[in-house]
């Protein structure tokens, strides 16, 4: 990808001072950065560097211990994650979460509906949300797969799944933990040129990610995490290449 | 025979509506509440209180009865439903047990522990439903409503939300969904409906009193629904006939000896539900324990 334009474009969320501690570990640690409209930006960094954690902090699944964030310049310091969602920030989960009883097409379907009250939707909406449910469906390749339940999938399917539910809502910041890990090679391919058509398409993604390769094949901008602090924010080839960091990510703490 | 039958099929009505009612946040919310007679004993004195003292007609008794049992619902769903499955059921258990205790002291409306008694018949629009015959088409009626008030709520964005809350509480939370409302709206409508019954089998019976409305009726009604098939429209009715119908058989066997004709229902009981749910966990109408789909 272009990394000259990165820098440029809008920020969409400005994270500021996050410190989020579960007992005396500080999981988050005073994390400042910025998602720019229109990248990728890739979280990386050790397993329990604070990447999941700061999702969760992010979309009010837990509340942060101090700091700020700011969605396209307002305030969401208390948002519940409905209203995260609602906003137009959505996340995926390092162990998927489908709704597993219900069928592929059920899944992506109930994921475009935010509506709580039982009240009849106009046929306009309806047929707008359907037509979101074939574009994921088709995007995905789940389409032959619809009417499966979520639990019956095979694990790749299961992942595509996950990624379709996100797909068809018109989220503008996608948040995805580890959305490519134990795909197959040909699957993650498929995975990538999925989600760089998304991009060119006006999405930005926030993802964390282990392996290289696909580190290096999306990101617009890596973010680098170790023990909850961000000790780098920069185009990849600045974070790729700095000996420190790839001691600690290659786990030759000094 | 045919007054006991008639008698049967209108208890297996009224009961197939607590079945429906709560399967409907059982098997689609998953919000599992052991205190579904409540509702359906505050149906039955509301209705009953309104017949008594004001006016006996459905258009009355019914929304009032409806009313209500929602309200008095939101009593258990607004603190509970921010706690997780198994907490709910110990909250709900706690209401069960508390309604109990109003049910048999409040007694300028539920008449105490001698309940109440010279109930009212159902008056539709000046028509007095005295006659079983007559009852029973009322029953089926109403229980063919609410199956198709539910059916229709179950396949809206309405049910999917509460499928997908069920399945996963915090990816419906991430998809935009408001967890605590969708599930108290549930609750609501599954309480005001419950109520319906209540109002119908006060009606039908002109006496009621606490040992309707116990735990034992709870229970009764979740084993219905498990029974049948917990998630499936025609479970809950399948559970109720079951459950309804079998004392009855096992009363007409002559071998066995009619002193201990008790303790038998109660060993055949304990073994089939036990043996339904090793071999078929999704009940008798729901699916076998492994799936067939899903295979190329």
């Amino acid at each position: 990808m272009v990394a000259s334009h990165t820098g440029t474009q809008d920020v969409l969320m400005e994270i500021r001072n996050v410190d989020k501690a579960f007992g005396g570990v500080k999981a988050v640690d005073d994390v400042s950065m910025d998602l720019r409209a229109g990248i990728i930006t890739t979280l990386v960094g050790p397993n329990g560097a604070g990447k999941t954690t700061l999702f969760n902090v992010i979309t009010g699944e837990l509340a942060k211990d101090s700091g700020s964030i700011k969605w396209l310049g307002n305030p969401i310091n208390r948002i519940k994650p409905y209203q995260a969602a609602r906003a137009g920030i959505l996340r995926t989960f390092q162990d998927l979460r489908l709704f597993s009883e219900m069928s592929v097409e059920d899944n992506i379907l109930t994921a475009v509906e935010n509506n709580s009250l039982p009240l009849p939707v106009g046929r306009a909406q309806r047929t707008a949300r359907l037509e979101r449910v074939e574009y994921a469906l088709d995007r995905t390749g789940l389409s032959s797969k619809r009417k499966i339940r979520a639990k019956d999938l095979a694990y790749a399917e299961r992942k595509f799944l996950s990624m379709a539910r996100v797909m068809a809502t018109e989220a503008r910041l996608w948040l995805l933990d580890e959305p490519a890990s134990g795909l197959d090679p040909n699957s993650y391919e498929k995975f990538l040129e999925i989600l760089r058509e998304e991009v060119k398409q006006g999405v930005t993604v926030c993802i964390i990610e282990h392996n290289l390769d696909i580190v290096i094949g999306i990101s617009d901008r890596i973010a680098f995490l170790d023990r909850g602090k961000l000790l780098a924010d920069d185009e990849p080839q600045k974070v790729l290449n700095d000996p420190a960091l790839r001691a600690i990510y290659f786990g030759e703490r000094t | 025979m045919e007054a006991y039958l008639l008698n049967l099929f209108i208890l297996i009505s009224i009961y197939s509506i607590l079945g429906v009612t709560l399967n409907f946040i059982m098997g689609y919310a998953g919000i599992y509440s052991l205190a579904h007679a409540v509702f359906f004993g505050v149906g039955a004195y509301a209705g009953s209180f309104m017949a008594m003292h004001f006016n006996a007609s459905i258009f009355v008794t019914l929304p009032v009865a409806m009313v209500a049992g929602g309200l008095l619902s939101l009593i258990l769903a607004l603190p509970a439903l921010r706690v997780r499955g198994e907490y709910f059921v110990a909250a709900s258990l706690g209401l069960q047990v508390l309604a109990v205790t109003i049910f048999s002291e409040w007694k300028g409306v539920t008449g105490g522990i001698g309940g109440l008694i010279g109930i009212p018949p159902l008056d539709i629009a000046g028509f007095e439903i005295f006659k079983p015959s007559q009852f029973i088409f009322v029953t089926v009626v109403a229980l063919v409503i609410i199956l198709f008030i539910i059916n229709r709520l179950v396949h809206s964005s309405f049910g999917r939300s509460l499928r997908a809350i069920r399945d996963s509480e915090s990816a419906a939370a991430a998809f935009g969904k408001n967890v605590p409302l969708i599930k108290t709206i549930s609750v609501v409508i599954s309480s005001a409906l419950t109520a319906v019954a209540g109002v119908l089998y006060a009606s039908y019976l002109s006496f009621i009193n606490v040992e309707s409305f116990m735990l034992d009726t709870s229970v009764l009604i979740m084993a219905m629904v498990i029974i049948g098939g917990t998630g499936t429209q025609a479970g809950p009715i399948v559970g109720a006939a079951l459950l309804l119908i079998l004392p009855s058989l096992i009363s007409y066997l002559d071998f066995l000896p009619q002193t201990e004709i008790g303790s038998i229902q109660q060993i055949i009981y304990g073994l089939g539900m036990a043996l339904l749910m090793i071999y078929r966990p999704g009940g008798i109408v729901g699916r076998k324990k492994h799936s067939e789909t899903g295979k190329e």
